[in-house]
Parts: C-alpha cells; sequence; structure tokens
C-alpha cells in the first residue's frame, strides 16, 4: 500500500503542482479547486504511466479522491 | 516525451511568459495542449509559452478568435469532425445514402472556409497545419478495404485545402508521411477517450503531433555546410585500389544508394548549402574522377576539395577557414567510425553522420535526416551566390589574408547598397541566423519580427555589398528606433562572408549621416560567438571592457577612428 501511495504521490505532484505534500491524503475534487474533469483526465494518465497498466476512465470516473484513488490502485 | 515528463518541463518552467501560441482546434484539447505547451518551452530555452485554446467544436470560430487575440503563432489541428461534425464518432444524424450525399456538400462549403479563415490567420501570426490524422468510421456502404467514391472526395477535399493553404508564405503543412513514421495510423485513435472527454487521440499521438507541429512553426535555423567523404560514401569502391573508371554509383553496380547521395548533394547546393570534400586520397585521382561525366552531383557545385593524407580534422578546419563559418553550422558525412570519431573530437559542435554504405535502408533513412538538417521554406537570390562569392574570396588569398590594406579597398571597386527591410525574407533570415557578427544574439519569431518591422519611430534595413570580384547580395541587417536626438539600434547583423570589407563602418557612417543623431545607442550583449562584433566595438571603447547593455557610440569618436572608407554608396533606403 506505500508503493501504492508513493506513486500516486508523484502523479499528484505533476497534476497538482501547487498542493502540498502534506494534503495529499486528504485531498478531493471539492477540497482541490484545480481537481476538475481535464484535471482528472490528466491524473489518470499520469497514473496509467507510473503504475505502467491501462486505466479503465469509467472504472475510475468516480475515484476523485487521494483514498479513493488509493484504494482502487490496491484492488487492481 | 511522457506526459509526466512534459509535465515538469512546464513546471520547471522560468520566467513571464513572452509567447503566445493558439492552439486552434475542434476537439478538447487535453493532452496536444500539455505536450504542445512543453516543447514551446523547451524550444524557448525553458521560459513560459502561454498556449491559447477555443471554444469545443468550433473550429471555425476558433480561427477567427485566435486572429483577433494575436500571437506568436497558431497551430491548427484540423479533424473530420471539423469538416462536417456527421464525420466523428460523437454525431447521431445517421448514415443513409442522402445524409452521405449532404456530407460531402457540406465538406465542400466548409472547406472553402477553413481555408479563408486560415489564410486570415496567417495574414498576422505564422500558422502550421495538420490535417485529419484519424481515419473515417465506416460510413458508406462500402466494405472498408475498398475506396468508393465518398471516401475519395473527402480525400480530395482535405488534400485541396492543405495544397491551397500551403501556398500561403506564412502557412507550414505538417507532412503526413512523417507524421506516420512516428505515430502509426492504426495507434492513433483513442475512441473511448474521443466518446468520454470528446478527446480523440492516444498520449502517444498527442505528443509526436505535439512536437512536429512545434518543429513546423518554429524550425530550427538549417545547417549551412555539408563535407562529404568519397571512398564508399559518394561512390562505392576505393578509388585508389581499384581507379577512376571502376568507382560507382548505379543500379548495374549495385551501388544505386551512392547515386541517391549524390542526387541530394546536387538537391542541397542547389538550394545554397556549402558542399565540399574531405578525402584521404590521392588529390592527383580525386581530380581525375571528379571529372567523370557521370557524376550527378556538378564538381563545380563542390567546394573545396580536400584530398590529402593527412588527419581528416585538419581537412575540415581547412574547409571551415575558407567557408568562415562554425564547425556547429556544419554536418561531416563519412563511411568510417573512426574518421567521424576523430573529426567529432576535434570539433565537438560538428555533427558526424555515418554513410552506411552496406545497408540501402539505412542510408535511405540518413537521406531523410540530412534533409532535415537542411530544409528550408525558400531559396533566396543570396543562397544561389553564396559558393561562388566564397569561391572568389578563396581565389585572392594573397590580397585578403589578414586585414586588407587600404590600398586594396580602394582598388575594390565596392558597391553597398541600403535598402529598407520592411518585408524581407533575407533579412528576416540573416539576423535569425548570424552569430559572429551579431550585436546581441536575439532572435525573433515571426510574430516579433513582423511588430519590428512596424515600428512608428523604427527602421529596418538591409545592406547589399558588390565589388569586383562578385556580389555577396544582401549581407547585413540594421534595425532600431529613434527618440528625440538619438539613434537606438538594437539590431546588427552581418554575414561573416562581408568581414574585412570594412562594411560594419561604412554602415554606422551611413546611419549617422541619414539620421543626423550626434549620438547611437546599441543594445549590446556579449554572446560566446559574437567576438568580430566586441572587435569593432572595442576599436571604440578606448580600452574600457566592454559590458551588455547600452553601448554609446558618438559621431566625433566615430569619425576619429573610423578608417579611410572607399565604398561607393548606393541609397535606397531614404531617398
Amino acid at each position: 500500500m506505500d508503493d501504492v501511495r508513493e506513486k500516486l504521490g508523484r502523479c499528484f505532484a505533476l497534476a497538482f503542482p501547487k498542493l502540498d505534500p502534506s494534503q495529499y491524503a486528504t485531498a478531493n475534487a471539492e477540497t482541490v479547486k484545480e481537481w476538475d474533469s481535464i484535471a482528472q483526465l490528466t491524473l489518470l494518465n499520469l497514473i496509467a504511466e507510473e503504475f505502467e497498466r491501462e486505466i479503465d476512465l469509467e472504472e475510475f470516473e468516480d475515484a476523485t479522491s487521494f483514498e479513493a484513488l488509493a484504494r482502487a490502485l490496491q484492488v487492481q | 516525451m511522457r506526459l509526466s515528463e512534459a509535465l515538469q518541463v512546464i513546471g520547471q518552467a522560468e520566467g513571464d511568459a513572452q509567447r503566445t501560441v493558439h492552439l486552434v482546434c475542434g476537439f478538447s484539447p487535453l493532452h496536444v495542449e500539455t505536450f504542445l505547451k512543453a516543447y514551446l518551452i523547451q524550444r524557448s530555452s525553458g521560459v513560459r509559452v502561454n498556449v491559447a485554446t477555443g471554444l469545443y467544436g468550433d473550429l471555425e470560430g476558433n480561427l477567427q478568435r485566435a486572429r483577433e487575440t494575436g500571437g506568436d503563432g497558431a497551430i491548427a489541428v484540423v479533424e473530420w469532425s471539423d469538416l462536417d461534425s456527421r464525420l466523428g464518432l460523437r454525431a447521431s444524424a445517421g448514415w443513409r445514402a442522402e445524409t452521405l450525399n449532404d456530407i460531402l456538400v457540406q465538406v465542400d462549403e466548409r472547406r472553402e472556409r477553413l481555408k479563408d479563415g486560415l489564410a486570415r490567420l496567417a495574414a498576422v501570426m505564422p500558422v502550421a497545419v495538420a490535417g485529419p490524422a484519424l481515419a473515417l468510421p465506416p460510413l458508406s456502404i462500402l466494405p472498408p478495404t475498398q475506396s468508393g467514391d465518398f471516401e475519395l472526395h473527402l480525400n480530395v477535399a482535405v488534400t485541396m485545402l492543405l495544397q491551397q493553404v500551403a501556398q500561403y508564405p506564412a502557412i507550414t503543412v505538417l507532412s503526413s508521411g512523417s507524421l506516420s513514421l512516428l505515430s502509426p495510423a492504426e495507434s492513433r485513435h483513442d475512441v473511448k477517450m474521443e466518446l468520454h472527454a470528446g478527446f480523440p487521440y492516444t498520449l502517444k499521438h498527442a505528443e509526436v503531433l505535439a512536437h512536429q507541429s512545434v518543429q513546423c512553426l518554429f524550425p530550427l535555423p538549417p545547417k549551412k555546410g555539408l563535407i562529404t567523404d568519397l571512398d564508399q560514401t559518394l561512390w562505392k569502391g576505393i578509388l585508389g585500389d581499384v581507379g577512376t573508371d571502376a568507382v560507382s554509383w548505379s543500379l548495374e553496380g549495385k551501388s544505386q544508394v551512392h547515386a541517391l547521395y549524390q542526387q541530394l548533394l546536387s538537391s542541397l547546393a542547389e538550394s545554397g548549402v556549402l558542399v565540399a570534400i574531405a578525402s584521404k586520397n590521392d588529390p592527383t585521382l580525386v581530380e581525375e574522377a571528379l571529372k567523370r561525366s557521370d557524376l550527378l552531383v556538378e564538381p563545380s557545385k563542390i567546394f573545396p576539395v580536400e584530398a590529402s593524407w593527412g588527419p581528416k580534422s585538419e581537412a575540415v578546419s581547412r574547409i571551415l577557414k575558407v567557408w568562415n563559418i562554425g564547425a556547429d553550422s556544419v554536418v561531416l558525412v563519412d563511411d568510417s567510425p573512426m574518421e567521424l570519431a576523430e573529426v567529432g573530437e576535434q570539433f565537438p559542435g560538428l555533427e558526424c553522420l555515418r554513410f552506411p554504405s552496406d545497408d540501402p535502408a539505412a542510408v535511405v533513412a540518413l537521406l531523410g535526416q540530412i534533409r532535415e538538417r537542411f530544409g528550408k521554406k525558400r531559396v533566396l537570390e543570396e543562397d544561389r551566390i553564396r559558393l561562388q562569392s566564397i569561391r572568389n574570396t578563396a581565389e585572392r588569398p594573397a590580397e585578403i589574408a589578414g586585414e586588407p590594406t587600404a590600398d586594396f579597398l580602394a582598388r575594390l571597386g565596392a558597391v553597398m547598397t541600403l535598402e529598407a527591410a520592411s518585408s524581407d525574407a533575407r533579412a528576416f533570415e540573416l539576423v535569425n541566423k548570424t552569430n559572429q557578427f551579431n550585436l546581441n544574439g536575439l532572435r525573433y519569431t515571426d510574430a516579433e519580427w513582423n511588430a519590428i518591422s512596424q515600428r512608428p519611430d523604427g527602421f529596418l534595413l538591409t545592406v547589399a555589398y558588390e565589388d569586383r570580384f562578385g556580389p555577396l547580395g544582401r549581407i547585413a541587417v540594421l534595425g532600431g528606433y529613434y527618440t528625440k536626438d538619438t539613434c537606438h539600434v538594437d539590431i546588427w547583423v552581418m554575414s561573416c562572408r562581408a568581414f574585412s570589407r570594412q562594411i560594419e563602418f561604412q554602415s554606422i557612417r551611413q546611419l549617422f549621416a541619414k539620421t543626423g543623431a550626434p549620438e547611437i545607442r546599441f543594445r549590446f550583449k556579449a554572446t560566446d560567438r559574437n567576438g568580430p562584433l566586441q572587435s569593432f566595438f572595442a576599436s571604440f571603447s578606448h580600452g574600457v571592457e566592454l559590458k551588455d547593455g547600452e553601448l554609446r557610440l558618438g559621431a566625433e569618436d566615430f569619425d576619429r577612428q573610423c578608417p579611410q572608407l572607399f565604398h561607393k554608396v548606393n541609397d535606397k533606403w531614404m531617398t
């Protein structure tokens, strides 16, 4: 799980460069104003690159928080 | 470049965005925008760039908005759905026969409007245009292995659009062939992404499209000279072993790749590229071989020919001296990795390319690489006379060795012609490629150049030169503006071919005379390469070290230090 979070953190650093890393764990689409639908797509593509795997956009459509993304990635 | 790398480049960009480039498309710009920004930042040496986008599904409107907003350039990406939305996957108007007929009518109308929109945009900024990259949906009743009237009509419409807009000087069209090499047709379309977010491309295609668009919009300055080896490069065979009649470049001799290479060299020479030979060979044999009437590159287009048994780097050094250009503007082509390494060590900036004579496919790829290094959109008069003027200079070595004497200069019959340069492509080219005699090393985009040429209190002029040894063409550019009693010069470049003729002194004398200014202020910046320009100013600095910023030169001081000048001045600038 730590490995997933570390990699996910790297994706967040690129997708949300203004966000302090200490806020990643609680970050979600409602609290991060830059997190719109475009940012979500960018984030999912970064995750695909970082985790070297295909990401199903629809499957991850509702994963709009750091925790939800980490859980979804952990499950898979 | 991966998406994460692109975002890193964007995150590390510095300074305020000084350039705006429009991404004009009808789809969601998404990753094309990201990659475009990253490549533009790299091209701008790490400085932030603003990428402006438009509205979804409104390519025509976006063209107009880009024109009204203004900027430094635009990249227009035309997809099938921009010609008619029914050609995209997000439309639901049906694929009946009458619908297809109506699509063709609409496409022809839209093509005309897009052509006009692109032409109007190109009137205010340079534009790179990419045609449809995706496959059409299976709308017609034909099996996909066949092309019928519907598909062929659409292809003709797109080809006509691209062919028509390519005629405009400020428009470049991306090569579909070049795009296919790095982004094969079958791996471009991200159907799920198109349906989900209106972005139709895979990450890979977005990256390649952005990269090639930037290369089209802001091409790197082409290289100036090519030095070629002979044996196993210009021809097949070792001249010293087989003799002049047995070296070959033909289908019959199983050496056609050398014929292709010779044809490319001939074409390059015609476009103003300097071509020379550096070969470890017997000079007499080489001279004899170059007399063969079946050579596909005229020997008169090759100068100088350096054939000797010394180190190749020494031959290259002599060639560079005759050409009077820097090693980083030159490419060496040779079949020997050892020779390439030896030259590369002596001239780290010189690009060394191996001629793989035993691999025809690799040779064809090499020809493409060479064309890429020397590609240009137009051939100017200066390109045509460059080789002859270098030849003329080289053929009077005794008189021009070092600084020529006043007596020699007086007998040159030199004529300098000053002319306004507002829409002169040669002036733009000179400013963007000259290194050695360059006031500050600044480079300009088309839009910046247009703005400079329209400064209300500004001036921009070219200097052409001719003497009894022949014309050099337009070899210098001066630009600046006036304020009260002062003339400011922020652009001053002169081709290295024009050194040692006191053209720089006469140029400044004319500037003082024509403007009547008691003082000229130069926007100077020392660069790694502008030593000759610094030497000019050093003669007026009274031993004071030159510093970046504003250099002041008074008319009286200039007159005291200026050598005797002998040019006849033909003034077409202020008459």
